[in-house]
């Protein structure tokens, strides 16, 4: 509704925009921004850390390399050290065979500066897609002309249904803040079964990626923060704004800490568009 | 000699004296004709009539409005003037001898208000005993320049103390440190659960179809309740007993009309009026298709029937109803409409006792649309409210009155309901009812106790029911939460208690007369709110959830105390007042982060609670009668938070926080045909969190922002609107019309609406990720802004 209704009014009320210069606060202190992905596929498995900066700050992204990284079995002896990766910018496993298996829970442990940040995530099983199939639709309300695809598969669980679903197209993450396809089971899960319909209009010829992760609860809920934080137009018609509540908790020293860490099955499909 | 001879003696001289003119009137024709009011063409008794070069030859109407005047030398000018009425000049040959003269005359706009404002004392606000409460009458309402030239009851109320904005254009109404559903908006004693129209930008108050509005912002009488921060009582005016009479106009936006009069006799009456914008009708002219195949328009229809059953019996019957409808391509459609109707019946049991029975419903309805061949839906959800007052008012003596009554209401939360169109892959969404049921006694008194002392007392007593059917949720621990476990869900049957709050609302009010026109007053007022929306924004939305008080949610309450000087000065032509107040809220509500209300069966999971205070100062000069009327107010105030889990537990100023406000409403009439209105508005720019830093994430960069809530301010508000008027009073006898020339925003100030702290592509903030390849990105800053210098124009007319 809220995403309605500021190009409305636009339209309406011959609202105008321009760019201005407004006087900020400044960050106190350094901040460090950690994200951290653990899945099944070594391929994504990194940490990064780095460190938030003033908002006009157009010096480079600040990356912390000399912080020590570690996903655990919590009630184990299990150690999965990270080490640094300076051509990613980020710490991944010293064993690249080392993956989150289900039914597992992991934490991350991250010490940086005198300080120890940790996050936990239970690695759930992943539902399954069957299939993707495409076919042509006539332009309609808020969808272009083109070549839409539908997921096809099946979610068979009764609780812990929290998805996201990363659409590569052409080797190009589809990365604006249209782009994040987030669901629950709020309007039920059947529609998956019968098909679940990607909103973008591809063309002949288009290699598409999908990649469709099951998380915990407060990740899912971070990355829903995330979006409507990216839709928050500071106007009356919007909450006001905070950041997404991370799940990583500064459990050594002070200060604040951001950013999320994902535990999650990742499911990846691709197809390619013909006329 | 005796008394008859001396009477027939000076009829003799009588006789001898008016000879000549008597000899004279057979000679010439006398001037006839008739004095009427132009609105009813009732005829006016007394009104004056004279030649302008003769001004001893003046003769006075009589009861049926007639005269008859001796001819002067013609060509002369005939002069028709009656107190409250516009002078009436016409001027006369000899052909005009022969011919019956009629006129209509005007009524006074400027005696209009002064009617109004004179049914109360012109001192009244010195001498009785309410303190924060406003009156303004409709034609000062209709005077003051107006958004699109739309005339607006609730945007008029934002120009006094104490009463804030949610922002640019918007009909929130934000009292003494209240959020807007802490408000009640009733008209004719129905409640109006969402009192606007466009999201906000209008009210759903067609100004020709009403008759008065008073806001009650401080002490508010027992007889009221249910709301914390204010009541803002609307009446629809009933229509006229002895002649049809009707009024519109034609706006930039939308036109309306009104017509009323006698419905069988000259002991009822009715009025209906109506309001239509035409957005979609220009919409239709874009030459962009996916423009003109959209709608976008609401309509406003409302009527009042009013019987005179006996002497001392009336029986008055309203109804309202309004829709707003935006439908995109066929595709989509949102549409949302009140309802509501209320059934007086007013009775005076004696010379001093007084009865009213008021019996209300009043309904409220959205409905989203999406047509979606695989996620097609149709959600919808109602609310209602029904309940019947009955109130008894008594002058036990001239000293002492007291009131009496009851009030039960009865709410009906539907539930959510989502319904997938054939063949849609969505699954069904039916949250469960919440009803409940509050009944209130209340009692009052007001005594003077000596010429100077008077004092008011007043007690209501609710007693709340949240009850079934419905479902009430167990949480491990008792504390609901988003990741606290459902231990168990109870099932209540229809009217089943599922939980019971009750609360004692003590009114208290004292005035001090110093002088005739000097007193001081002070009140004390509690209110206690088993209703409220839970959400997190500024300004409302048609789809906000309304949530009644139960298991996990109690009752808001507010005390308020309040002192006030008044005094008026020259006679009453000046009032000025201070008043301050201090007022305490427990249990008002906020929402989590990333909170999701609107689908969820366990909205408590999303609420957090907490507690807020508010103080200020109220300064208001206002001059209520000559040629040039209005105010001048300043209102200094401050209103804090303090909610568990929001900003870092420490208070906080909410949005609507906004110490200094002064605001300047002007008419002047510079003839029977020129007036002007122009408001001034300036106020401390709203409480915002502004980010202070970046950071990224997911491919995203994020903006920063402070743990701590609200500690930044848009720059200052201000805002000129200007409006011409200009009539003339001899075009036509039956039509009247008038010309409104308005301007909103006069000097084009850019008061920012929005700010939105996002990337900037290519140096270009119009660029968006999608329009092409990206060379550079940095963050920036697009500021979103307004209605500046928006001139309308609107022709009204009476008949």
């Amino acid at each position: 509704m809220r995403r309605l209704l500021i190009p409305l009014l636009n339209v309406l009320f011959f609202s105008c925009q321009e760019e201005v210069d407004l006087p900020l606060a400044t960050i106190e202190g350094e901040i460090p921004v950690i994200e951290g992905t653990w899945t099944d596929k070594d391929f994504y498995n990194e940490v990064t850390i780095s460190l938030a900066k003033n908002y006009f700050d157009e010096s480079t992204r600040i990356v912390i390399s000399d912080a020590e990284v570690v996903i655990s079995i919590p009630g184990t002896e299990v150690l999965i050290p990270f080490v640094y990766n300076s051509s990613t910018r980020s710490y991944r496993p010293k064993d690249r065979r080392k993956v989150a298996k289900v039914g597992e829970r992991y934490n991350l442990s991250v010490k940086w500066g005198g300080n120890i940040y940790q996050a936990s995530g239970l690695m759930l099983e992943a539902p399954k897609i069957d299939s993707l199939t495409y076919e042509f639709k006539e332009k309609r309300l808020f969808s272009d002309e083109g070549y839409y695809i539908k997921a096809y598969g099946k979610i068979p669980f009764t609780r812990d249904n929290y998805y996201r679903i990363r659409v590569i197209e052409n080797d190009t993450l589809k990365n604006n803040r249209e782009d994040y396809l987030l669901f629950d089971d709020t309007f039920g899960l059947s529609f998956f079964e019968r098909g679940l319909e990607l909103n973008y209009a591809f063309q002949p010829g288009d290699r598409v990626r999908l990649e469709l992760f099951r998380m915990n609860r407060d990740v899912y809920n971070y990355f829903t923060q995330l979006v409507g934080l990216l839709f928050n137009d500071g106007g009356l018609f919007s909450p006001p704004p905070q950041n997404p509540e991370t799940n990583i908790r500064v459990i050594q020293g002070e200060g604040e800490v951001l950013g999320c860490f994902l535990v999650s099955p990742l499911l990846s499909e691709s197809i390619f568009i013909r006329e | 000699m005796n008394l008859s001879k001396v009477n027939f003696c000076l009829l003799i001289v009588l006789a001898l004296s008016l000879f000549p003119f008597i000899l004279s009137a057979q000679e010439s024709t006398k001037i006839s004709g008739q004095v009427l009011d132009v609105k009813d063409s009732s005829p006016l008794t007394g009104a004056n009539i004279f030649w302008e070069n003769d001004l001893k030859s003046g003769v006075v109407s009589d009861l049926d409005g007639n005269f008859e005047i001796q001819p002067t030398k013609l060509p002369a000018r005939l002069i028709v003037s009656f107190i409250g009425y516009e002078k009436s000049i016409r001027v006369l040959t000899e052909k005009d001898l022969s011919k019956f003269q009629r006129f209509f005359l005007n009524p006074e706009e400027l005696s209009l208000e002064e009617v109004i404002i004179q049914e109360r004392r012109p001192d009244e606000n010195v001498r009785n005993l309410e303190t924060g409460k406003a009156r303004v009458p409709i034609e000062t309402i209709k005077n003051i320049p107006a958004l699109f030239g739309e005339v607006d009851l609730l945007r008029s109320l934002q120009l006094l103390p104490g009463v804030q904005t949610a922002g640019e254009g918007t009909t929130g109404l934000f009292v003494r440190g209240g959020s807007a559903d802490q408000n009640l908006v009733q008209l004719d004693g129905a409640p109006v659960y969402n009192p606007s129209h466009f999201f906000g930008f209008f009210s759903v108050f067609n100004p020709d179809a009403l008759d008065q509005v008073e806001l009650y912002k401080g002490n508010m009488p027992a007889s009221y309740g249910g709301r914390l921060s204010s009541l803002i009582d609307v009446s629809l005016r009933e229509g006229n007993y002895d002649q049809i009479h009707g009024e519109g106009g034609i706006g930039t936006i939308s036109s309306r009309f009104t017509i009323d009069g006698p419905l069988f006799s000259e002991k009822s009456s009715f009025v209906f009026s109506a309001r239509r914008t035409y957005a979609d009708v220009f919409l239709k002219l874009a030459n962009d298709p996916d423009l003109r195949d959209n709608r976008l328009n609401f309509y406003d229809l409302s009527g009042k029937l009013a019987f005179k059953i006996s002497d001392k019996d009336k029986i008055t019957f309203s109804t309202y109803q309004g829709r707003d409808f935006l439908g995109i391509n066929r595709e989509f459609g949102l549409g949302w409409s009140n309802w509501v109707s209320s059934l007086k019946w007013s009775r005076n049991i004696s010379d001093d006792l007084f009865f009213d029975l008021d019996a209300y419903h009043s309904f409220y309805n959205y409905k989203i649309e999406i047509n979606d061949p695989d996620n097609g839906f149709i959600w919808n959800n109602n609310l209602s409210e029904s309940g019947i007052k009955g109130n008894w008012s008594l002058n036990n003596n001239s000293k002492t009155q007291t009131y009496w009554g009851f009030h039960s209401q009865f709410y009906n939360f539907s539930p959510i309901n989502l319904e997938p169109l054939p063949n849609s892959n969505l699954d069904p969404i039916n949250t469960n009812p919440k009803n409940g049921v509050l009944n209130n006694l209340f009692a009052g008194l007001s005594h003077q106790f000596s010429s100077k002392l008077s004092a008011e007392a007043g007690l209501r007593w609710g007693f709340f029911n949240q009850l079934g059917r419905g479902v009430d949720y167990r949480y491990a621990g008792g504390i609901p939460g988003p990741d606290v476990e459902v231990i168990d869900s109870v099932q209540f049957n229809s009217f089943e208690n599922i939980k019971f709050y009750q609360g004692l609302e003590p009114r208290l009010a004292f005035r001090y007369l110093i002088n005739e026109e000097f007193s001081l007053k002070a009140a004390y007022n509690r209110n206690f709110q088993y209703v409220q929306i839970a959400s997190n924004s500024s300004a409302g939305l048609p789809i906000d959830r309304w949530i009644l008080a139960g298991t996990y949610v109690p009752p808001i309450r507010s005390d308020q105390i309040s002192i006030g000087m008044f005094k008026n000065f020259q006679n009453n032509k000046w009032e000025f007042s201070v008043e301050s107040y201090y007022k305490d809220l427990r249990n008002i509500i906020d929402l989590r982060n990333g909170a999701q209300v609107l689908f969820t069966d366990q909205v408590e999971t999303e609420i957090i609670t907490g507690k807020g205070w508010a103080y200020g100062v109220e300064f208001l000069l206002r001059k209520n009668t000559g040629k040039t009327t209005g105010w001048l107010a300043y209102t200094w105030s401050r209103t804090w938070r303090l909610i568990e889990g929001i900003s870092e537990n420490r208070k906080y100023n909410p949005r609507f926080d906004r110490p200094h406000d002064v605001t300047l409403v002007l008419n002047h009439e510079f003839s029977p045909s020129w007036s002007a209105g122009l408001t001034f508005v300036y106020t401390t720019g709203q409480a915002v969190t502004f980010p202070i830093g970046t950071y990224p994430v997911d491919n995203q960069q994020l903006p920063l922002f402070s743990k701590f809530r609200n500690q930044d301010r848009f720059p200052d508000y201000h805002r000129m609107d200007a409006s011409v008027t200009w009539k003339n009073p001899n075009k036509g006898r039956k039509l009247r019309g008038s010309w409104n020339f308005s301007v909103y925003n006069l000097y084009g100030r850019k008061n920012p609406f929005a700010y939105e702290f996002r990337q900037i592509y290519n140096d270009d903030f119009r660029f968006s990720a999608g329009d092409g390849p990206i060379e550079s990105s940095r963050q920036g800053i697009v500021m979103t802004y307004l209605f500046t210098f928006l001139p309308s124009i609107t022709y009204n007319f009476q008949f």
